[in-house]
């Protein structure tokens, strides 16, 4: 069996020979101390992403069978992009520089990881207008349309393939940070949101039409949102709904149209609250469940949801800080989850600093064990 | 209805023009500013913060709640100043180093105002040092950190242990909070306090600041 049969077959109920050990990447730092106790090579360490050929050279090292937050996909960010420049230099020597996403970012020197948000311009009906709307909109550009007819012939056929089909709110809180879309949200132009919602989305939709025209087929298709906390969601499951069910119905259903039937969304934080939008507009298949910091939980939600209801994920990844015997129990609590059927276990995000590389490559090989 | 509940009913809502107005008009009206602080604004913002603990409202709604407050604060400061009213309680509060979310930190602190305690906001990616020594400095009877990453919780021990070094551990309690702590996390390095949303961290400051005292 190939890892595109194991995981097609397990997503559907059917038997396959074994689990493939599918992961969710790492974080770049993880990469650079596993180069510094000699585990990998620094070259290996550097510019490794979701799909890049040095992460699945370092998926054979491991012994990993795939990544599942690797689809290919279209342009549908800002198009073009703000011009990343800096605005200003501080007296401590920070800068506020302008992102592409039109965030204006503060940058203490001697960080390396994310910049802080400082400011943002989509504040109101007239930014939206001006620089954000035609920015939004649908262009051929955007998709490579000569990879895609091309698609069937070229891609990895061993392998399951997810289609990126963008998000309805997620990038949205990219542009405006969490706290500028809570007021745009309750701005006094109460339309403001839901338009530059729609906006966002309708674009999105002509992507993914053009996309499927072209006659390439996906195993799956793949949502990024990361809308949730701690607590729960971002924001209230009502507005969600308000807001976004009719744009994941209508480009779930095009989905369904072209013969996509798994369609995953990727949200960390406990999501509970917004499955019921998920679900009942189309999206089947949770990912990646975190379990380990927040306590998110699949077996509940397929109580409630029922066998319709798929997940990849699940697997508390703290455990692979610690030792063997801690592996071990995830894996015998693995074991149940995928005895209920539908269910793909995966570390449940990146992997982070700290994680032992030997346990890492235990997990793989021990989970390549479990026959369905 | 009172304008003092109409400014708590707007303030619920987030209208910060409506809320502002109303405090204005109230100031001219001549009501004591304390009470249009207390039985307008924080009484406003305390029942955002039950409903947030409820899950009731959203981190959103807590968010534009805030800027109400803030804009009517804003306007009452002056006069509270000449009026000489007390703080129930002095804090500082940061996101620890290397870390750099603050938008759990920033509701706490504004659920903290909201209950009347002066919070001295350190800002993201504050030093041990940085934390203890604003604790002496300002007199604050509760250090208040946040964190959002698993790799940078670990900041939290070394304030505890700063704190220790500097010998105000008995005089000053230690409160932790963000994604990743636990109530486990907190007793393991020895802090006095860890809550899991803002709302009820703001009710455990209260208390602390009153046992303080
Ligand atoms: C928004 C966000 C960002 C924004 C931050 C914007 C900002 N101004 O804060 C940006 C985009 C900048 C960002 C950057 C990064 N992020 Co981030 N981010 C998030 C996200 C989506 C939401 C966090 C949030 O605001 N929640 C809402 C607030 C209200 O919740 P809260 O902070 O938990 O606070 C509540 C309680 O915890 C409590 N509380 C908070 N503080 C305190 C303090 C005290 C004393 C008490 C008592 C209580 C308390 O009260 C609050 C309200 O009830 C989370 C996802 C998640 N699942 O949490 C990831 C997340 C926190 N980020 C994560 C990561 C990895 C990063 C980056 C490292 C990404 C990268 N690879 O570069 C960088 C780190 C940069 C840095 N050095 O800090 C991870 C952390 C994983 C881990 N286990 O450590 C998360 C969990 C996402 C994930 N699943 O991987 N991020």
């Amino acid at each position: 069996m190939t890892n595109r049969e194991r995981i097609m077959n397990i997503l559907h109920f059917k038997d396959a020979d074994r689990l493939p050990a599918v992961h969710f990447g790492y974080w770049g730092e993880l990469l650079l101390e596993w180069a510094e106790q000699g585990k990998i090579s620094k070259d290996l360490a550097i510019g490794n992403y979701d799909g890049s050929e040095k992460e699945i050279e370092l998926d054979r090292i491991i012994g990993w069978d795939c990544n599942w937050s690797r689809p290919v996909g279209y342009n549908n960010g800002l198009f073009p992009p703000f011009e990343h420049k800096v605005l200003e230099v501080l007296p401590d020597g920070s800068q506020r520089v302008q992102s592409p996403d039109g965030l204006i970012e503060r940058i203490k020197p001697g960080t390396v990881s994310i910049p802080s948000e400082d400011d943002y311009l989509l504040k109101d009906r007239e930014a939206f207008e001006t620089l954000y709307k035609p920015k939004m909109q649908f262009f051929p550009e955007r998709i490579d349309l000569e990879y895609f007819r091309n698609f069937n012939n070229t891609r990895p056929q061993d392998v399951a393939v997810g289609l990126a089909v963008g998000s309805v709110l997620g990038n949205i809180r990219n542009m405006t940070s969490v706290v500028g879309m809570s007021y745009l949200i309750y701005d006094e132009d109460e339309d403001l949101f839901a338009d530059i919602v729609d906006t966002y989305a309708d674009m999105q939709y002509k992507c993914l039409e053009a996309v499927l025209q072209t006659g390439a087929k996906f195993d799956f298709a793949h949502y990024w949102e990361d809308i949730c906390f701690k607590n729960g969601p971002l924001i209230s499951p009502e507005l969600f709904e308000k807001y976004c069910a009719k744009h994941y119905k209508k480009r779930n259903d095009l989905c369904h149209k072209y013969g996509i039937d798994i369609i995953s969304l990727d949200c960390d934080g406990v999501v509970e609250k917004l499955l019921p939008t998920w679900f009942n507009n189309g999206v089947n298949t949770m990912f990646p469940i975190e379990v380990g910091v927040w306590g998110d939980q699949f077996e509940p939600a397929r109580k409630k949801f029922g066998n319709g209801l798929l997940g990849v994920g699940g697997m508390d990844k703290t455990a692979l800080r610690k030792d063997k015997a801690a592996v071990d129990a995830e894996i015998e609590r693995m074991k149940r989850l995928v005895s209920l059927g539908g269910f793909i276990p995966c570390p449940d995000h990146r992997l982070m600093p700290g994680t032992k590389f030997e346990l890492v490559q235990y997990y793989a090989e021990e989970i390549k064990k479990i026959r369905i | 209805m009172s304008i003092i509940n109409e400014i708590s009913e707007n303030l619920q809502t987030g209208k910060v023009k409506a809320v502002k107005e109303l405090v204005q008009t109230a100031i001219n009206d001549g009501i004591d500013p304390s009470t249009i602080l207390n039985d307008g604004l924080l009484s406003g913002m305390n029942v955002i913060g039950e409903k947030f603990k409820n899950n009731e409202v959203y981190v959103p709604e807590v968010l534009v709640a805030a800027r109400a407050m803030n804009a009517g604060v804003q306007l009452l400061k002056p006069l509270l100043i000449e009026e000489g009213v007390q703080a129930k309680g002095r804090v500082c509060i940061g996101t620890v180093q290397g870390d750099l979310h603050d938008i759990g930190k920033n509701l706490v602190k504004m659920m903290m105002e909201g209950k009347g305690i002066e919070v001295i906001d350190l800002g993201t990616d504050v030093s041990p040092e940085t934390f203890v020594n604003t604790a002496i400095e300002k007199d604050c009877q509760i250090i208040c950190c946040s964190a959002l990453l698993t790799t940078t919780m670990d900041v939290m021990g070394e304030v505890v242990k700063c704190a220790e070094k500097a010998g105000i551990r008995d005089k000053v309690k230690i409160m932790v909070g963000g994604a990743p702590v636990t109530q486990e996390f907190c007793d393991k390095i020895g802090a006095d306090c860890y809550t899991s949303d803002a709302a009820s961290a703001a009710d455990a400051a209260v208390e602390l600041c009153r046992s303080a005292s």
